[in-house]
């Protein structure tokens, strides 16, 4: 048994390494070949508010700016699918506020182990919770200045609400990986170090739904991958 | 036997009557149709109005009911619970304890909703119109999954109709929001069913359909009028098996609409049944008054026409046309009427006076007869007339009766012209043969005297003077009884101047003597009472019989 028990400790180095090498292996390829980069255009259709067959009473305004589609933009996250999980990713942190009434930004993509603060710029009491099964929490009620705060160690998609103000909601993406991207406001998106090989990139949109396209990532090639997201049914 | 004409005052009052009758039922007639159709009009009105009022109610109802979903759509567990469901399940798929976990909570709060409200269904459908989750009674109706058909009423209250393959639904929805965006809708639901037909009829106070794509699903109307019900027909009025209805359509889905209906005859029916009732009481007032007032003008015309006549009755009863016949002003008809009656009496009159005088020249002439024959028999009969008339005073009889002693006394024997000279004037006492001459006087006169009418009540004192009480008398042989009060009187003077005269045998006794002759032989011969009589008036007539002799005067010899 000292044999098996002095051989141990080896037999894990090797492994460590062999993990290591083979992780440093792809971004090595990567950075080898030149940065893979897949690039695009978002663009949208029309504004996305729907309204439904028996609707008594009109929308509720709170910011007519944001129903705008160049807006909307800011709500887009293009994605890398089934990108194998990354370790050591860089922790990043956002900012949600809850001001007139809404979270903004209404959506937000973070890596895995990221932070997020929710500060109360309302004049009144705000609540921030979740039922997703990556971030199940109740930041509670709290009053006008106080932030509270809560860090992602899952990856997935989290819905937040306000369990005092029903209509409000925010999207985090939590990505373990960091091949994810907000379009800026021409819609312009780059996913820089992806992976080389088939790979599938998606355009997120709560309303307008997914929208996936197939690239063929090459190494150090760069690839154009141009997104309309689909008009949503009209009522 | 023949009727005689009806009395005036029928006919008056049947015409009159008649006319005012006529009048009244026509006005009726006029009023009723009148009546008729202003209560057709107004109920028709109150229907109209009473539909627009629940319709009215209804959809205030049916705002509030909308709102009420809305509130209830504002629920943030439901909302979180369906939110993150749907994005995640997504996103990365859901696995199967947070699938159930999602499902329970959403499901919880829909049921708590479901015990708030007393619907029949609450469901909570997708942005695909999937039902997510529902609860309450028609709960199975609406399983998970089913695609629900939703058709919206127009003008965005948020109502409409849902139709799923158990039946239709009148539902109320909400979406829920979630920043501008809706995740999904909330509905309340009523089954389109003969429940919810009841719940509308008692609220409407009217008959209501339900039609489904044309086809009626539940209804308070009588089997075969809801069979003569169709929804092609346009405008607010139907006749449904000849019964006219108001019909209002309370709700319109397009694929279902709900009726209602007001049966305008039904209503009409009772309003006009009581109008009707009190115009038919007026009218029968009506005819009471006009009964009573043609029965008062009947009596004011055939009141006078009737008095009239019976005042001719009267006096024609009487014989008394000495006073004219008044008129009564009532009418100028009647008045000439009158009058030219009283122009006939005058003349019936005067022509009366003129047959009396024929009368009077008849008698005068039999007078003359009986002087130019007998003068001895006319004194004679001169003193029996004042003795007779004395007598007839002393018992007080009548002027009348009076009238017919003084001149039938006077003409008592009359029939002495039939007796020979040689038997009326012998000296001697007659012989039985000859005194059978003198007893055919009484009847001889008779006879005369019967040949003029009007002497008629003289006829019995010329024919029965010489019958006695005791019946031995002539011609007849009449008893006491038999023979007549004022001839008995003509007797007894008959008698009491034969005595006191002179004859040609005898002279004449003195009246005591006389008088004591008639005393004694009263009660066989003569009639006490009378004998009595001339007693007591014997004293005021021994005057008399020195005056005027009435023949006289008859004959116009002597001034009166």
């Amino acid at each position: 048994m000292k044999q098996s028990a002095a051989t141990l400790p080896l037999v894990v180095a090797a492994l460590a390494l062999a993990a290591a090498a083979l992780s440093l292996q792809v971004p090595a390829a990567a950075t080898q070949a030149g940065d893979a980069v897949i690039g695009g255009r978002v663009e949208i259709g029309v504004p996305i508010t729907t309204r439904r067959a028996l609707a008594p009473y009109p929308a509720r305004s709170v910011s007519p700016d944001s129903l705008a589609p160049p807006s909307e933009l800011r709500h887009v996250v293009v994605y890398l699918r089934d990108a194998p999980p990354q370790p050591g990713l860089a922790a990043m942190k956002a900012e949600i506020r809850q001001h007139g009434e809404t979270f903004v930004p209404r959506v937000v993509a973070l890596t895995r182990g990221s932070e997020v603060e929710f500060p109360n710029e309302d004049p009144f009491y705000h609540n921030v919770f979740s039922l997703s099964r990556a971030a199940t929490f109740d930041l509670g009620r709290y009053p006008t200045g106080v932030r509270r705060r809560i860090r992602f160690d899952r990856p997935g998609l989290v819905k937040v609400f306000c369990q005092i103000h029903s209509h409000m909601s925010a999207t985090v993406l939590v990505f373990d990986h960091p091949w994810f991207a907000v379009p800026d406001e021409a819609g312009r998106f780059e996913l820089r170090g992806v992976p080389t090989g088939q790979r599938e990139v998606t355009a997120w949109h709560e309303r307008l739904g997914d929208t996936t396209i197939e690239v063929s990532v090459g190494a150090g090639r760069s690839v154009a991958a141009d997104f309309v997201l689909p008009v949503p049914k009209q009522p | 036997m023949r009727k005689g004409p009806p009395r005036l005052i029928v006919r008056t009052l049947a015409v009159t009557f008649s006319t005012l009758a006529v009048i009244l039922l026509v006005v009726f007639v006029v009023l009723t149709v009148d009546v008729r159709g202003r209560v057709r009009a107004a109920e028709t009105d109150k229907l109209r109005a009473g539909a627009r009022l629940f319709s009215m109610l209804e959809a205030r109802r049916q705002q509030d009911l909308a709102a009420v979903v809305s509130t209830l759509t504002e629920n943030p567990t439901l909302k979180a619970a369906l939110e993150t469901y749907f994005a995640e399940s997504r996103f990365s798929g859901l696995t199967q304890d947070q699938e159930t976990a999602l499902r329970r909570t959403v499901r919880i709060e829909v049921e708590k909703l479901a015990s708030l409200t007393s619907a029949n269904v609450i469901a909570l459908l997708d942005t695909d119109d999937r039902v997510f989750t529902a609860a309450g009674p028609a709960q199975r109706a609406w399983p998970d999954g089913l695609r629900v058909t939703i058709a919206p009423m127009p003008g965005g209250s948020g109502q409409g109709v849902a139709t799923v393959p158990g039946g239709a639904f009148r539902v109320t929805g909400a979406p829920l929001r979630l920043d501008q965006a809706d995740i999904g809708t909330l509905l309340v639901g009523t089954s389109l069913d003969a429940a919810y037909a009841g719940q509308l009829a008692e609220l409407a106070g009217a008959s209501v359909v339900i039609t489904v794509e044309g086809k009626p699903v539940a209804s308070t109307l009588p089997p075969e009028l809801l069979a003569a019900f169709t929804e092609s027909a346009e405008g607010e009025r139907r006749t449904l098996l000849g019964e006219e209805h108001a019909v209002r359509t309370l709700f319109d889905a397009g694929v279902a609409r709900i009726y209602a209906l007001n049966s305008i005859d039904a209503a009409t029916r009772q309003a006009t049944q009581s109008a009707l009732l009190t115009l038919a009481t007026i009218a029968l007032g009506g005819i009471a008054l006009a009964a009573i007032g043609s029965l008062w003008l009947a009596r004011t015309l055939t009141g006078p026409i009737d008095r009239a006549s019976r005042t001719i009755a009267a006096m024609t009863a009487a014989r008394d046309f000495a006073r004219p016949l008044e008129p009564t002003g009532s009418s100028r008809e009647l008045d000439a009427l009158t009058e030219a009656f009283n122009h006939l009496v005058d003349g019936l009159r005067a022509a009366e006076a003129e047959s009396r005088t024929a009368s009077i020249g008849a008698i005068r002439a039999l007078a003359a007869a009986l002087d130019a024959r007998d003068w001895y028999t006319a004194g004679h009969s001169e003193r029996v007339s004042t003795l007779s008339v004395a007598i007839g005073r002393q018992l007080q009889l009548g002027e009348a009766e009076i009238d017919v002693l003084r001149l039938g006394a006077l003409l008592h024997d009359i029939g002495k012209i039939g007796v020979p000279d040689e038997v009326l004037r012998k000296p001697a006492k007659l012989t039985s043969e000859e005194f059978e001459y003198i007893k055919r006087h009484p009847a001889l006169g008779a006879r005369i005297l019967r040949l003029v009418p009007f002497l008629a009540p003289h006829l019995p004192l010329v024919e029965l003077h010489h019958e006695r009480p005791d019946g031995r008398g002539y011609p007849f042989g009449l008893h006491a009884e038999q023979i007549p009060r004022t001839v008995a009187i003509v007797h007894v003077a008959d008698a009491f101047d034969a005595l006191t005269s002179a004859r040609a045998y005898r002279p004449g006794r003195p009246a005591p003597e006389a008088m004591f002759e008639l005393h004694r032989c009263k009660g066989a011969e003569f009639d006490p009472a009378i004998v009595d009589a001339l007693d007591l008036a014997l004293p005021g007539v021994a005057a008399d019989l020195r005056h005027e002799p009435a023949l006289r005067q008859l004959l116009g010899k002597a001034t009166a």
